[in-house]
């Protein structure tokens, strides 16, 4: 390694870009499993998998993405013909694209997943990763809150299935705090001023810009609780009362829904309802979920309804769905279980007169799922070495000879 | 139950940090402690004493649940932590000050400006608003001297009683924020530990207003 002496300022380097990574073997190998655990269970309960492009129009992304914030986000770029193009930040929009265009007949509702890298053009800031994977379901052109609690329970079966321990989900509803705001009846700029500090979760910001409103006190109450507005089905009630106007009760009445549905799904053991959940409400309509375990500092998934996505592409249908991601649940996967040993590879040596042999015992070996690798030349000292009278390899420090027949039982015995 | 690792600034907001831990019957910890340790446990909870700017990086990242930092820092950094408790202390405000005898001192803002400051991603927000052509020196200390030797036009800093302003021969011009300690919790931990992270915000919270009033009266 070079020290820092040797190297002349403003010399290059050939590295990576900060926030990318690769992913060397052992890692690489324990996240496509986990990858394949989830996309596994989003396919065992009727997802079909699908594949968009990593790069989308930037006009398309735009009518997607509303908030400013998120498109300055994207990675930006100019094709051959002047196109503007972006490497998408998410693939629920491009998800959305396609159904507009080449599944807008149904058959309803669509159940679709994928997986792909998404990309940020944020500050590259220790640890924030700019490229990621994220694996999500869309389910599409269903109204109901069945359909938000089957994208609950699919999120959370799919996180345990991959791997992740303690597993919290926290469900909210993107109409009650802006509802509770319009129940409020606070002027535009105060109700602006206090959507614009919850989203930047600055409950400090909340309280002052509250402080200079006439909100009564049943709304004051529950908009200073946040972030503490949060347990079971109790807390719906307590929150229902003394509130005025009808956006809110609706939204808490959905939830009371969502709830018995929940618990016929058997998950509200692991589920809390969180009215204080800020989420981009320009964004989703309806219910909305984050997911969470003690082994991470992020939400490892997230989702809800959005219901007028579509509509945005021409489409109007209704359409609730989740993404899971995947590196910080691989993260929370480490933390937890330490890193594995890389899956062990065999290696089949053998003697000049044996080459035959020894391709013969590697495909045995691979046709009963023993990983090998056969040495390229004579005369090497690997797990097993093959002569032309049979096989020698050692079992548990002891040296044992047999056929190679004999050679391949063992390792398969040992193996499973 | 596992407690709650808490990250607190060093420096001007340590002492006062400590105190209202202790007024709030949250830990009892000698300041002086942490000269010879890193992290110090009372209870279940373990604090750790960090560079303001890290206290941020420490909390996003999910290093600690919590911590007790100033808002000028929270101005400065990128990192999403949610903010649950002005704390009251290490009162201060952001200011743009120029030299007494400045154009800029009597009223008059030029088409061009050269700002020295320790804080540029504040500088560069405050400024985006203003139709200035604006240059933005970022330094890592004694930013007066920068009008002194001409190295800028004026400065954008912190000042609590503005002192080392006067002393420098600069003026306040405008103020671009007032800035307390506060209380910032990690996203996840505000879920997951959600009874702890909230009894230490009501116990903080209700020390911190205990003491604005007994310093009222």
């Amino acid at each position: 390694m070079t020290g820092l002496d040797a190297l002349p300022p403003g010399a290059s380097v050939r590295g990576r870009a900060d926030g990318f990574n690769d992913y060397l073997v052992g890692p690489a190998a324990r996240r496509r499993l986990i990858t394949d655990r989830f996309i596994e269970t989003f396919e065992a309960w009727g997802y079909g998998f699908m594949v968009t492009p990593l790069i989308e129009p930037l006009d398309t992304i735009a009518a997607g993405v509303g908030g400013a914030a998120q498109q300055s986000a994207l990675f930006r770029f100019m094709d051959a013909d002047g196109a503007l193009l972006t490497l998408v930040g998410e693939r629920t929009v491009s998800v959305a694209r396609v159904v507009a265009t080449q599944l807008h007949d149904g058959p309803f509702p669509l159940r679709l997943c994928y997986a792909g890298s998404v990309l940020r053009n944020q500050a590259p800031n220790a640890g924030r990763r700019r490229e990621s994977l994220q694996a999500g379901c869309e389910l599409v052109g269903a109204g109901g809150l069945a359909a938000d609690a089957e994208c609950i329970a699919l999120a959370a079966a799919a996180l345990e299935r991959g791997g992740v321990e303690h597993i919290q989900v926290d469900v909210g509803h993107a109409d009650f705090i802006p509802g509770l705001l319009d129940s409020a009846g606070l002027e535009p700029a105060a109700r602006e001023e206090v959507l614009a500090a919850l989203a930047r979760r600055d409950l400090v910001a909340v309280e002052s810009a509250l402080d200079g409103t006439d909100a009564a006190d049943a709304e004051r109450r529950l908009l200073l609780a946040f972030p503490t507005l949060r347990g079971g089905r109790e807390i719906l009630d307590t929150a229902a009362s003394g509130l005025r106007g009808e956006r809110p009760h609706r939204a808490l009445q959905e939830l009371a829904q969502l709830w018995d549905l929940l618990d016929a799904h058997a998950i509200t053991d692991r589920v809390h309802l969180d009215l204080g959940a800020v989420r981009d409400w320009d964004y989703y309509t309806g219910p909305t979920f984050e997911v969470f375990s003690v082994d991470s500092g992020f939400a490892l998934g997230s989702g809800g309804r959005y219901d007028t996505l579509l509509s945005r592409f021409g489409t109007p249908l209704p359409a609730t769905g989740f993404v899971l991601h995947v590196d910080r649940c691989h993260d929370s996967v480490v933390r937890r279980a330490g890193t594995q040993t890389t899956p062990v590879v065999l290696r089949v040596s053998w003697e000049s007169d044996a080459h035959e042999e020894a391709l013969e015992l590697a495909r045995a070996l691979r046709h009963q799922g023993v990983a090998c690798a056969c040495d390229l030349v004579a005369g090497g000292d690997g797990d097993v070495r093959v002569t032309a009278s049979g096989a020698h390899w050692s079992h548990r420090g002891h040296d044992e000879q047999g056929t190679v027949e004999a050679a391949v039982a063992a390792f398969v015995a040992g193996a499973s | 139950m596992k407690g709650l690792r808490v990250a607190l600034p060093g420096g001007m907001l340590f002492d006062s940090a400590c105190e209202l831990l202790a007024a709030a019957g949250i830990a009892r910890l000698d300041p002086a402690r942490f000269d010879r340790e890193l992290s110090i446990r009372s209870g279940d909870d373990v604090f750790v004493k960090v560079r303001p700017t890290d206290v941020p990086v420490y909390v996003e990242m999910g290093g600690c649940e919590c911590g007790i930092v100033g808002k000028d820092v929270l101005w400065e950094s990128s990192r999403e932590c949610y903010e649950l408790a002005d704390l009251g202390f290490g009162r201060c405000r952001l200011v743009l000050a120029a030299p007494r005898d400045s154009a800029l001192a009597s009223g008059v803002w030029p088409q061009s400006l050269r700002v020295a400051t320790k804080y540029p991603v504040s500088a560069r927000r405050f400024f985006a608003a203003r139709s200035l052509n604006v240059v933005v020196i970022r330094l890592h200390g004694s930013v007066e001297l920068a009008p002194l030797t001409g190295l800028a036009d004026c400065v954008l800093d912190i000042t609590a009683t503005g002192r080392t302003l006067a002393a420098n021969n600069l003026v306040e011009i405008v103020e671009a924020g007032a800035s307390t300690a506060r209380l910032i919790a990690n996203h996840a931990a505000l879920k997951t530990r959600n009874e702890q992270v909230g009894a230490m915000a009501v116990a903080l919270r209700r020390a911190a207003a205990a003491r604005h009033t007994a310093g009222a009266a």
